[in-house]
């Protein structure tokens, strides 16, 4: 969707290779590429779909300074990893860099989307102090994913081109069990390990 | 039957991960006037199964604010009619 809108450049940062079980999910997959990396393959699609996109593809997971230069290189950071350590690594990366942080997430029928810029809002670990539990396999319907994906691309290209007014500090929880959206204003936990040096500093 | 009228009915909702669980907790609960969200869950984890539990990670959000997860949040006075929701944490990229 980002690359569609005509964002600019992208660099796609994952580490694994397709699954079978990724294809419930992963529209940018297919049977023909089962075992190959995601990130190249995911590079070489968006490529496809608009040559005036530049695409970056980085075959691994970054570590804690890789994702800080990485950060610094970008104007947001969309997170959409498998665990909670990597959704906090890049959170905190996006706080050091000062950009904004739209994370999305899925479980069954159901997602979250977060779209936050700290210190003028909270962050991932004020939400999410003490990490939660792994669970390598879980159950999801990829019309969610697609869902929740498209709406956090819709996120970063209003914050990209100054549209509308994105959801701040705000978490929209698609409840598709009920077929229930809600939108809950998050709060800044006060003694956040992760933002609290970058809200003193903004005073 | 009618309520007394020193109740008050909270309505409750678990959604995200592990959802389907939500069919063991009662959809609503009733405390005495004046009761907070500590009392709700109180009662909640009283409702559960014996064994069960609820993440510790779980937000906790009533009218639409974000008080904290089921570990460590505010505990303010609930009002009739309002519902608490439990968002069960969700990863899956």
């Amino acid at each position: 969707m980002m690359a569609m809108a005509g964002v600019g450049h992208i660099i796609i940062a994952h580490g694994s290779t397709m699954i079978s079980p990724d294809l419930n999910r992963q529209v940018l997959g297919s049977e023909a590429v089962l075992g190959k990396p995601r990130a190249t393959h995911f590079a070489e699609y968006l490529r496809s779909m608009n040559r005036f996109v530049e695409v970056e593809a980085l075959d691994h997971e970054p570590d804690d300074e890789e994702a800080r230069e990485l950060a610094r290189r970008c104007d947001l950071v969309l997170s959409c990893p498998p665990t909670f350590e990597e959704r906090l690594r890049l959170n905190q990366a996006s706080v050091d860099a000062g950009i904004p942080f739209i994370d999305a997430a899925q479980w069954g029928v159901s997602g979250t989307l977060v779209v936050l810029e700290s210190p003028r809002t909270a962050c991932l670990e004020c939400i999410y102090p003490s990490v939660p539990p792994f669970e390598e396999l879980f159950p999801v319907v990829g019309a969610i994913s697609s869902t929740i994906g498209s709406l956090a691309a819709l996120e970063a290209i209003k914050i990209l081109s100054g549209t509308g007014e994105p959801l701040w500090g705000k978490m929209l929880s698609y409840d598709g069990y009920r077929g229930i959206p809600t939108v809950v204003s998050l709060t800044r936990h006060p003694d956040c390990r992760c933002c609290q040096e970058a809200v003193e500093t903004a005073g | 039957m009618k309520r007394p009228a020193s109740n008050m009915k909270i309505h409750i909702v678990l959604t995200g991960r592990g959802q389907t669980r939500g069919d063991q907790l009662p959809g609503h609960i009733e405390l005495p006037e004046n009761s907070h969200v500590s009392d709700a869950l109180a009662a909640l984890m009283a409702a559960l199964p014996e064994g069960e539990t609820l993440p510790e990670s779980c937000l906790l959000v009533v009218a639409g604010t974000h008080l904290g997860t089921l570990h460590q949040h505010e505990d303010p006075q609930l009002v009739d009619g309002q519902e608490l929701l439990l968002l069960a944490p969700m990863a899956g990229g």
